[in-house]
């Protein structure tokens, strides 16, 4: 098994299921339609988020993993930085976001 | 009343998602200690991570079930026709969907864990799992305060 690219696969895979919630999330809220698409589609829309977020983040690993693409070990370290660096704004934007929606800001 | 009733019941559900929260919560903190301090096998640390990647899956579907099957019909009007409905439209949609981030989180930190002591040393990402380990453990932190404030809201919504 070749660890350090099993990391960076999961990181990238990671960021994209970040920014996949986040994106899904804030469209959902803003976009009747679409948030009734994700309550159709298991019952519930986080359901549905939960799901889809699972599905990428899987697919995206052993995707990337699989891929011919070889990864410097210096790009590790920086997939690693980036997915601190997501987490965080993904968490402050959500949280951002729901504040501005509760006093009707957008 | 069979098992299958009692898991499905509203308080075991709490139980279970705040317990195994916490297990994967205190699984991340002991593998910050380990990371920092250099200290156990290397299976010990993958075991410690394995730990908290289970327990953090385990208090999701928990949540996750006791969210989608009562939390919209039972609680959420209580709290939206209390005295403070912000409580569910920023603290409740928030801590949500942010769960999402964990396990794809947490995962990384597990994959990390897989490395020989010497190459985690040679890549130089001691410090940066150090980083991530802290992360996943004040997310979940997070997101336990967060549950305190919706479950107090509740309580005093209900008084009110």
């Amino acid at each position: 098994m070749n660890k350090p690219k099993l990391i960076i696969s999961s990181a990238y895979a990671a960021i994209l299921t970040i920014i996949f919630v986040v994106v899904i999330t804030i469209w959902a809220e803003l976009s009747v339609p679409l948030k009734d698409w994700l309550k159709n589609f298991s019952g519930h829309h986080w359901t549905s988020k939960s799901i889809f977020s699972v599905l990428l983040y899987a697919i995206a690993t052993i995707v990337l993993y699989l891929s011919p693409h070889k990864y410097r070990n210096d790009r590790l370290k920086k997939t690693l930085v980036s997915l601190l660096v997501f987490t965080i704004l993904g968490t402050v934007i959500l949280t951002l976001f729901f504040t501005g929606h509760h006093f009707k800001l957008f | 009343m069979d098992i299958v009733a009692i898991l499905q019941s509203k308080p075991v559900l709490i139980g279970l998602h705040l317990g195994f929260g916490i297990i994967g919560i205190d699984a991340f903190l002991w593998l910050l200690g380990k990371l920092k301090g250099d200290g156990g096998s290397r299976k010990s640390i993958v075991i410690t991570a394995a730990i908290g990647v289970t327990a953090f899956i385990a208090s999701w579907l928990a949540g996750g079930y006791y969210y989608v099957a009562y939390y919209g019909t039972l609680v959420k009007p209580i709290i939206k026709s209390g005295v403070a409905p912000w409580v569910h439209n920023i603290i409740m949609e928030t801590k949500e969907h942010i769960f999402l981030f964990i396990i794809p989180l947490a995962m990384t930190v597990l994959f990390i864990t897989l490395l020989e002591r010497e190459d985690l040393d040679r890549l130089k990402l001691r410090r940066l799992a150090l980083w991530l380990a802290g992360t996943v453990a004040v997310l979940g932190l997070l997101i336990g305060a967060m549950g305190f404030i919706i479950s107090a809201t509740v309580r005093w919504g209900a008084i009110n």
